[in-house]
């Protein structure tokens, strides 16, 4: 399954509305699908960050690296499934967006990546 | 930070206070500085304006003759420390962004807040004449004001 | 004068020594003349500091002199020679009453009825107490400060599931307010973890600001040993709950909001 096989998992669920693939260090977008109005390369590069902090958090916690991260706002969320090789899957949702079903697509999708 | 000209002020600020940048230095295509941020010697300054502007040059001209548009910024991988440049059109000319930063932040994030940059000084750029091109017995004194301006001295 | 005024007054100017005071100071009380009761009361309880029953007798008088103060005092010294004195303790129970320090009323009037159970006008305060406070709220003595507010609890977290452990409320600065994180080692990473939260906080209202989803409200942190959910009890707080693999991502969001509110309520209440 390559990349955009990936990718299209997670936006066939009700609410997604873009998937990326970040290079999470560089924060970086290394593939996409997005649809209009989503900001790309700022998904990439704020998620990217943040999963780095948060990462370094749960290390901190004593807990192991992260394996599924959901910020949670007012008009919607950023999920992000990281993977092997420093590579994140991340989807920018809508407020009534399946989240359930795209937690389990996203880390299936990570745990194929690389 | 200093900056030779107020208008640059604020959208600079903002930079440096989202993307964590270490280093910046703004200046014309010619290699004459305009605001700097985090270099404490002037001579330091005016080096890397002037290899910044080489090498935005030098990579242009590569471009040209490749036959593809310009380069939209060049980004050197470091292991402390990486290196960004990129040219941006403004109401006053071409200028050139030199961003030097470390791990703590990412060049997504160096990227995505230079752009954000680039359109607020086209906004913030005040609509007046050009200011008169320097003769060469001008270019000493206004140097050394223009240093003295960036070093608060 | 009666007779048993006369008989006793006789008596202690024979032998100022002896305890004909109690009875004269207390028959002096009962016609009403509280101003000689209490000089003889006064004079007994100079002649025997140590003797409870002169105290509490003393502190009968004041009381019906209108003089509150004086008979805490008095019937405090009573129950320092007699801890059980249930006439003492059934008066300073009523003083606190009147002040309107209902727990300090019922715990005196209660252990009086464990000094005294057979006395049945103890039972009829404590519910008569009780009963007040149903109706109207604990009492305002006139003229009588109003009781301290309590503090707040030392730890917003007290009844909660788990505890202070595992809970870190944490300011904009990236300090400790309350909570601990024990790691495996049994080392408190509390202060470590908080460091990183404020930069966490801020991370997260600028990637939902700059990606238009407003304020952020959750952040949930799933790894293979562990939970970890952060909040924002107030603008400028995190509270982060940390959690091991066997309770549900879910679950620990709901135990998270509950925290929350006990933190926001407990950070109000410390002004």
């Amino acid at each position: 399954m390559n990349e955009r096989d990936l990718l299209d998992r997670v936006t066939r669920v009700p609410g997604v509305r873009g998937v990326l693939l970040v290079a999470a260090a560089d924060g970086l977008v290394v593939a996409e699908q997005l649809m209009d109005g989503v900001d790309g390369r700022a998904a990439a590069a704020l998620a990217g960050s943040l999963v780095g902090r948060l990462t370094r958090t749960a290390e901190q916690a004593g807990h192991q690296r992260p394996t599924f991260v959901h910020l949670r706002a007012e008009a919607g969320s950023v999920l992000a499934a990281p993977g092997p090789d420093d590579l994140v899957l991340v989807a920018v949702i809508a407020p009534d967006a399946n989240v359930g079903l795209a937690r389990l697509e996203m880390i299936d999708a990570a745990g194929r990546l690389g | 930070m200093r900056a030779l000209e107020p208008w640059v002020v604020e959208p600079l600020q903002a930079f440096l206070s989202e993307s964590s940048a270490r280093l910046t230095l703004l200046m014309t295509s010619s290699g004459q500085v305009v605001a700097q941020h985090g270099f404490s010697r002037s001579l330091d300054v005016m080096t890397a304006a002037a290899l910044g502007a080489g090498i935005v040059a030098s990579t242009e001209e590569l471009a040209r003759l490749m036959g593809s548009p310009r380069f939209g910024a060049l980004v050197h991988h470091g292991v402390g420390q990486s290196c960004m440049l990129g040219a941006f059109p403004t109401p006053r000319g071409r200028w050139i962004g030199l961003v030097v930063f470390g791990p703590e932040t990412s060049v997504g994030i160096v990227q995505l807040f230079f752009d954000q940059m680039v359109e607020q000084l086209a906004l913030a750029a005040p609509r007046e004449q050009a200011p008169p091109p320097m003769l060469a017995e001008n270019f000493e004194s206004e140097l050394d004001a223009s240093l003295k301006a960036l070093f608060g001295r | 004068m009666s007779e048993d005024i006369r008989a006793l007054t006789a008596r202690l100017a024979d032998e100022p020594s002896s305890l004909a005071f109690l009875e004269l100071a207390e028959a002096l009380r009962r016609r009403g003349q509280l101003d000689a009761a209490c000089k003889v009361a006064r004079g007994g309880v100079s002649r025997y500091p140590g003797l409870a029953d002169a105290h509490d007798l003393l502190a009968r008088i004041l009381s019906d002199l209108g003089d509150l103060a004086g008979a805490f005092d008095a019937w405090s010294a009573a129950l320092q020679f007699d801890p059980m004195r249930a006439a003492a303790l059934k008066g300073v129970g009523f003083l606190y009453f009147r002040a309107g320090d209902v727990v300090a009323a019922l715990d005196h009037l209660q252990r009086a009825a464990q000094a005294d159970p057979d006395d049945p006008s103890i039972p009829l305060a404590i519910e008569r107490v009780r009963a007040e406070v149903r109706q109207h709220g604990a009492p305002r003595a006139n003229g009588t400060p109003a009781p301290a507010p309590a503090r707040p609890p030392a730890t917003p977290f007290e009844g909660i599931e788990g505890g202070d452990q595992g809970f870190l409320l944490v300011d904009g600065n990236g300090l400790r307010l309350s909570g601990s994180l024990h790691v495996s080692s049994g080392e408190d990473a509390g202060d470590r973890v908080a460091a990183q939260l404020a930069g966490v906080s801020r991370e997260a209202a600028r990637a939902t600001r700059i990606l238009g989803l407003g304020p952020w409200h959750s952040i949930a942190v799933e790894s293979a040993d562990g939970h970890l959910f952060l909040a924002a009890p107030t603008a400028d707080t995190v509270l982060l709950t940390a959690r091991d693999h066997s309770l549900p991502l879910a679950r620990v969001g709901l135990l998270a909001e509950r925290a929350s509110r006990a933190a926001r309520a407990w950070l109000e209440g410390m002004g």
